[in-house]
């Protein structure tokens, strides 16, 4: 194959795949003359003809090339879709191949989709479409995209984009096939707009925090020191962009002589930023006894604090005065490491570290395969555990903790795909004889005894439940698509808008209007001061979503229904430049209308980046599922730039709801 | 951490490339799969799969004995093959595409016959799988691994179906919980598994975290008797009886040696095979039995993606001594996605 190319235009990419797959196909149909059992045939006798000729004419999206993603390819391949798309935005990499089974070693740091399509030529017989992109990209994905699938397959690894890959299936009532999978846990579930419940319906586990002066102060538990050493001495020393000044009103606990040291610590710990930046190694040591030694007896003299605790003992000086003469030696991370070799390996990382800096790299971020950067947190949160009496930890198991790693698997994977395509199968009603009459008529399925659920099923497979209607997505909105031009954007002002939309659907005079995308409020009854931006002003564009909402009510006690608008430029004409979605939006009772703030919460990863209060892992890669019939599992890996890249999009003109 | 057990030490590239797994089971559970050899009969949907799965998570040797040739159906569910494989043997085609998913497993290809096999030819292996046996053959097959005292399991599939069987004949496995208030005790759990220790562990981080280390251990039946002993009475509650597949009776009948010419057979061993486990007549419907007589022996990627990947977790966990292994019968129905254990 002669497209293997870096970083190849997708477009040319495709058309090449096509031409590749439509030659392949004739080559094939010519064979099919003189055998006597088709290909088709296993497939036929399980769906028969006419359902077998549907399949063909479906077109499939699978979200993610990862570990869930190259299974849900090789199924649908195989249980012949007529048209496969798939989308991953991510590269391959090392740690991928014990179960990602379509990449090799030489494959690392290509493109997941486009190299998964390329692994699988061999045995496909379907129309195949890569994408490498965010499936939340707007601009490559708009909604209009998402509606030319008849279902689709999410094999993703984080919330947000769940959450967003659901939202656009309610937009457009489009079944999707969701799923997800931690170690030996797994669980698939089919969500059918309007009819059964969504992705977001059940509550969603958030990311453990812990309060600030159980990580400044008192540490108790392994986490509790990498995190002091990743989320706070990591970067108060290596990135120079952490602000010196903690804000936050919640430091855990009402000891004021313990707030002032943090605070006075903080200060100190800022300056010894000042150190690494004059790359003076010899100085290595000062930023050592003040870490280990000085803080540590300050912390002592807090005697409040150790009434019912352990004391720390300082850092023996004596090992540091060694370290310096000791011989490096690169200890294994597999091993766990003695007191000496974890202050000599300190010295010697952070040396590194300075170093880069130097040499150019601004600001470093901790990264769990940059292995400086690990090493480091490693050694630094080992020797805090050594000093409060905590077992330290192997550089592997510190990776885990502090990247947020979830273990994958090949078999888990492979079980929740087969399970997720063969639901395909309902959802898409063709099993003639086990006919879908209603959508909460199918099953979910989850790992009941690899969880240890059940010791008598292998799988659990309950029934779907309906829309949960206190849900801000699945339950309590209407929705529909908002066109507008391009000059619309740019010359209706926001309150035209909120009156467009009040006219049209009957709300009364006290509304709110929000975008969905970073939960920004844009106006309200005590906030209008955007009312005569335009919408482009307001951030608006192609791609976002707005949720309006009644804050007043309508003849004593109803509420008019919340309804969120998908934005979608056209080239027009449009009169007025704007045409709202003809939805009925009814009048609900207030005991159906949840508290409004409810769903303007944030999500959760976004509130921890904002408020300093609460310092957490940054585990951007949750997602239990709550409620008793449900199996907690967690996803793989993280999308943390992703989150970000949303966050530093802010204006400063707009204010963020708390 | 050091390894000791069965062997060296995992390299540091091999914890690379395990990573994901080696931390949900442990360097020691690693180290000991790399030590196993495997014999896989069949590359069947359900054998690619297990090969797959097996080869992937970085077994020590796996060995695959198939004499079929590639015919055009194989192809829509076997993914190591391509169309110009068809006619060729199934081993030689997909021979280059196994080897390259992960070159640190020694993989041996063996196209003889199944039945031209000498019982001392199973004694090289840790553990047996075999996948779309006929039931003369899985009968065999259990003989041999009964005599060397082999693991065994079974899997085939029939379309939307398919089952698992699994004779470890005696296996006891350790499990870590937390304790909860009501100490676990010893004695019998269920008709084949029995907690024959309890050890309590404090946790090393955090002492008010108590743990039970449980061994239990279980016992199983050979493929024959398994089948002359299956019964459900008094084994199901009335709303799982309610909820119970046609697909147990139906396998189960399969598994008789006489000859199913049409569905209506089939219903006639269906029936004897209801009133042997004790269930209603009433399971069968008529439907359901022409489904099931129509894909009979059809091969289902999806299905075999399921199946493949529960049988090779169940081979990686007792090799790893982690979770207790299924006891002995498993029947999955592709439809509802109901896939009961049943200790027969």
């Amino acid at each position: 194959m002669t497209y293997l190319a870096l970083n190849p235009s997708t477009r040319l990419l495709q058309m090449k795949l096509h031409n590749g797959i439509k030659s392949m196909k004739c080559a094939y149909i010519e064979a099919l003359g003189s055998s006597s059992m088709a290909r088709e045939s296993n497939i036929v006798k399980i769906v028969g003809q006419e359902n077998h000729k549907k399949l063909r004419s479906f077109k499939c999206l699978i979200v993610g090339a990862g570990g869930i993603g190259s299974e849900l390819l090789k199924d649908c391949i195989l249980m012949d879709f007529g048209e496969i798309h798939i989308v991953d935005l991510d590269t391959i990499d090392l740690s991928n191949l014990n179960r990602q089974f379509l990449f090799r070693q030489r494959d690392i740091k290509q493109p997941k989709s486009t190299t998964a399509v390329k692994a699988v030529q061999h045995f496909n017989n379907s129309k195949l479409i890569p994408y490498q992109g965010n499936v939340m990209d707007t601009t490559q994905f708009p909604l209009a995209w998402f509606g030319q699938f008849d279902i689709i397959f999410n094999g993703l690894d984080n919330l947000a984009a769940r959450r967003y890959v659901n939202k656009m299936t309610q937009f457009l009532g489009k079944p999707l096939l969701e799923s997800g999978t931690s170690g030996f846990d797994g669980y698939i579930q089919p969500i059918i707009p309007g009819q059964t419940e969504c992705f977001d319906c059940t509550p969603k586990e958030t990311p453990k925090t812990f309060p600030v002066c159980t990580i400044r102060s008192t540490p108790s538990q392994p986490v509790h020191c990498i995190v002091w050493a990743k989320n706070f001495l990591f970067n108060q020393l290596f990135n120079t962009d952490t602000p010196a000044n903690e804000n936050t009103n919640d430091w855990g606990t009402e000891d004021q002589a313990e707030i002032e040291r943090i605070k006075q610590e903080t200060n100190e710990l800022h300056d010894l930023q000042k150190i690494i930046l004059t790359n003076d190694d010899s100085r290595i040591n000062d930023i050592l006894v003040k870490l280990f030694i000085r803080d540590i007896e300050k912390l002592l003299q807090i005697e409040n604090l150790w009434k019912t605790r352990t004391k720390p003992s300082p850092l023996d000086q004596t090992l540091i005065d060694k370290a310096s003469k000791a011989e490096l030696q690169n200890p294994s991370l597999s091993s766990l490491w003695d007191i000496q070799e974890q202050v000599t390996e300190f010295i010697r990382v952070t040396k590194v570290l300075m170093q880069r800096i130097h040499e150019g790299e601004k600001s470093l971020e901790f990264d769990k395969d940059d292995e400086d950067t690990l090493r480091f947190v490693s050694t630094a949160a080992n020797i805090r555990s050594h000093i409060f009496n905590i077992p330290v930890k192997t550089g592997f198991d510190i990776k885990q903790i502090a990247g947020n790693i979830i273990p994958a698997i090949a078999t888990t994977n492979a079980v929740i795909a087969g399970l997720s395509t063969l639901t395909a199968l309902r959802v898409l009603n063709l099993l003639s004889y086990a006919p879908t009459k209603k959508a909460t008529d199918l099953n979910m399925a989850f790992t009941a005894k690899a969880s240890n659920l059940s010791m008598g099923r292998y799988i659990s497979n309950p029934k779907l439940a309906p829309p949960n209607p206190a849900c801000p997505v699945g339950g309590k909105v209407c929705r529909g698509v908002l066109k507008i031009t391009e000059k619309g954007l740019n010359e209706i002002n926001l309150s035209k808008l909120i009156d467009f939309i009040r006219e049209k659907y009957e709300y009364p005079e006290e509304t709110s209007i929000i975008d969905t995308s970073n939960q920004r409020l844009l106006a309200d009854y005590d906030f209008d001061d955007l009312e005569c931006k335009t919408l482009a002003d307001c951030k608006l564009h192609a791609g976002s979503v707005v949720l309006f909402s009644d804050e007043e009510g309508v003849d004593g006690g109803s509420y008019r229904k919340a309804i969120e608008l998908y934005i979608e430029t056209v080239k027009g004409p449009l009169e007025n430049e704007i045409n709202l979605p003809d939805v009925v939006v009814p009048l609900v009772t207030v005991s159906e209308q949840a508290p409004a703030t409810e769903e303007q919460e944030e999500p959760s990863q976004l509130k921890s980046e904002t408020d300093k209060g609460i310092i957490d892992l940054g585990s951007e890669d949750e997602t239990s599922t709550a409620g008793k019939k449900r199996p907690l599992v967690d996803i793989e890996t993280n999308d943390a730039k992703r989150i970000k890249l949303d966050q530093d999009d802010n204006n400063d003109d707009l204010i963020e709801l708390e | 951490m050091s390894i000791s057990t069965n062997g060296q030490k995992l390299t540091e590239d091999e914890i690379a490339l395990y990573d994901r797994q080696i931390r949900l089971w442990g360097m020691a559970a690693q180290a000991r799969m790399r030590s196993a050899r495997v014999l896989l009969i069949n590359l069947s949907s359900i054998g690619t799969e297990i090969c797959k799965n097996i080869v992937l998570s970085g077994f020590g040797s796996l060995t695959i004995l198939d004499s079929h040739k590639a015919t055009e159906e194989d192809l829509s569910s076997q993914f190591f093959l391509s169309k110009d494989n068809v006619g060729s043997y199934r081993l030689d085609a997909a021979k280059d595409r196994i080897l390259e998913m992960n070159p640190r497993v020694n993989i041996v290809f063996d196209i003889d016959e199944f039945s031209s096999k000498q019982p001392n030819y199973f004694s090289n292996f840790d553990l047996v799988i075999g996948t779309e046996l006929k039931c003369d053959e899985m009968a065999r097959l259990n003989e041999i691994t009964r005599k060397y005292n082999i693991p065994l399991y079974i899997a085939g599939s029939n379309g939307l179906f398919a089952y698992i069987f699994v004779d470890l004949i005696q296996f006891d496995a350790k499990e870590k919980k937390v304790k909860s208030f009501k100490p676990t005790e010893v004695g019998k759990v269920s008709p084949n598994t029995e907690i024959i220790d309890v050890e309590v562990q404090v946790d090393e981080e955090e002492a008010s975290k108590i743990y039970e280390v449980i061994t239990t251990r279980n016992y199983y039946k050979t493929f024959g008797d398994m089948l002359k002993t299956a019964t459900l009475q008094g084994k199901l509650n009335r709303r799982q009886m309610k909820r119970l597949s046609s697909a147990v009776p139906l396998t189960i009948a399969l598994f008789s040696e006489k000859p199913l010419n049409n569905s209506e057979d089939l219903k006639c061993e269906a029936l004897s095979a209801c009133r042997q486990l004790q269930v209603p007549e009433t399971v069968l419907n008529d439907q359901y039995v022409e489904q099931f007589f129509n894909q009979v022996g059809v091969e289902f990627t999806p299905v075999a993606a399921v199946i493949g990947g529960a049988v090779a977790q169940d081979v990686i966990n007792i090799l790893g001594k982690r979770q207790s292994p299924l006891n002995n019968l498993v029947i999955f129905d592709g439809i509802t996605l109901d896939m009961p254990i049943y200790e027969f």
